[in-house]
């Protein structure tokens, strides 16, 4: 490693230490946008997840492929779209959500459901039938056999969530379109780190994507240890 | 069309009846019966071939699947708060025949079924007690249910049940993981269940040391269920389905 790079480290790390108002500005609208979408995504996405698993209606198929496509479509699209529906001639024009931190919500919203509805009906599809019907027959009621059910697979679960909001924290098609890259308003790590370095700021960037590679350390290390923990079952 | 139903008269003898009962998967059809008393202070032997029906029965007991046809209702069972169903699920306890334990420790199992309990805090803390020691768990209290053998787990399984006192309890062929010392166990405390008046349905394809205490079988024979009295000491290899009171034989 030359001394360029040393020096960039030694900047980013500075830029973080110090408590940097424009670097831990941009770290607190990424982490509250997110947070916020994932909030509002995660108990409508995985009940629908466990009706879908559990349940069987007209449709099921259908939905269950739609949500499997809306995985893999680009978070670009999904910005594209989310921008038509909030422009001043979309139908949601009057929100006036285009370039604020709504917006990018709703569009964080729309890549992160899918992504928990599906690894969350996976989760409830390998479940034991049997932890349902031993919660049940043990005279819990439904809700408390759903959160039986829900304890047992924690570790996929958690995954899911994991998997959801990686997904979101990290997109920039979308923020880009939907948040506009404002400084102090809609600038999130994504964003951020784009611009920086295509303005050849890269200490900035390095910053942003330090918190970036930190944070997926301990999600996936407090992931890991769960997953130790749980133990394949048997009969 | 197949309904569940509950009536909840307290006084009568908990007990759940099956009337005009026909169970089908698809096209084939598994068994009939015109009328099952399943009831308090009878213990009954559930009888008949491997894949006749046995634990499908039993499920269709515990409110888990519905008939293809027939009602299954339970009568003398407390009434619900309004806020929750009347089903027929939780009034007959059914325990699988591989038992499924939470994940957590000998403890946290033993103990799942008590917040759902409205008995006295107390009592229960002393009837776990009692269940620690008459399934020989205390050594396991604090291991994971997952790492206990097959025979350990049955026993936690019905310790379970135990502290729950059931008006109703159903066992799946409980003996086929035990060994001696396992099925001992599980025979008091099956005895123990009996002298409270504890409905019992125990399938099993043989006999064994838990079929000794059955009073009445059931038996599931060319897609029927017959059911009938026991004489005490019998043996069950021989059980006798008596005619005089067989109940409602149809034929598939």
């Amino acid at each position: 490693m030359n001394e360029g790079w040393l020096a960039l480290i030694q900047q980013a790390l500075s830029l973080l230490f110090s408590l940097d108002p424009e670097v831990w500005s941009i770290i607190s609208v990424s982490f509250s946008v997110s947070f916020a979408a994932l909030a509002i995504t995660l108990l409508p996405s995985m009940v629908l997840g466990f009706l879908l698993a559990f349940t069987r209606f007209p449709g099921r198929w259908l939905v269950t492929n739609l949500i499997q496509t809306l995985q893999s479509i680009p978070t670009v699209v999904i910005g594209l779209l989310v921008y038509l529906l909030l422009t001043r001639m979309g139908p949601l024009g009057d929100l006036k959500w285009l370039f604020t931190q709504k917006g990018m919500i709703l569009g964080q919203m729309l890549i992160c459901a899918p992504v928990l509805v599906a690894m969350s009906q996976a989760a409830f599809t390998s479940v034991d039938r049997r932890a349902w019907e031993t919660s049940r027959t043990l005279g819990a009621p439904a809700l408390s056999a759903i959160w039986a059910v829900c304890r047992e697979l924690k570790v996929p679960l958690l995954l899911a969530i994991v998997a959801a909001f990686s997904r979101i924290l990290t997109e920039i098609g979308c923020s880009m379109m939907v948040g506009g890259n404002i400084a102090g308003v809609t600038r999130n790590i994504p964003t951020a780190i784009a611009l920086e370095t295509s303005k050849g700021d890269f200490a900035q960037a390095i910053a942003l994507g330090l918190v970036l590679l930190v944070l997926a350390l301990i999600l996936n290390f407090a992931l890991g240890t769960l997953r130790g923990k749980a133990e394949p079952r048997s009969h | 069309m197949a309904t569940f139903n509950t009536t909840t008269d307290t006084r009568a003898k908990a007990k759940i009846i099956a009337r005009n009962l026909e169970m089908r998967f698809e096209n084939k059809h598994l068994f009939s019966a015109d009328e099952l008393v399943f009831e308090q202070n009878h213990v009954i032997h559930l009888q008949g071939d491997n894949g006749c029906g046995k634990t499908t029965l039993m499920k269709l007991l515990a409110g888990f699947i519905q008939p293809t046809a027939g009602t299954i209702q339970a009568q003398g069972f407390s009434v619900a708060p309004w806020w929750r169903s009347n089903s027929i699920t939780g009034k007959a306890i059914y325990l699988h025949q591989h038992p499924y334990l939470f994940e957590g420790s000998v403890m946290y199992n033993l103990t799942y079924p008590l917040r759902f309990l409205s008995t006295d805090k107390q009592l229960l803390k002393a009837r776990i007690e009692q269940a620690i020691d008459k399934a020989q768990l205390r050594h396991l209290l604090t291991q994971a249910a997952s790492s206990l053998s097959g025979g350990e787990k049955q026993r936690l399984a019905i310790a379970r049940a135990w502290v729950i006192q059931p008006k109703l309890l159903m066992l799946d062929e409980p003996t086929s993981n035990m060994d001696k010392h396992s099925q001992h166990l599980v025979l008091q405390m099956i005895a123990d269940l009996k002298q409270q008046g504890t409905g019992m349905l125990i399938s099993s394809h043989q006999t064994c040391m838990l079929t000794k205490v059955c009073d009445h079988a059931w038996l599931i024979c060319d897609k029927t269920i017959t059911s009938g009295n026991i004489s005490a000491n019998q043996d069950m290899a021989n059980a006798h389905i008596d005619v005089s009171t067989r109940l409602n034989v149809s034929i598939g």
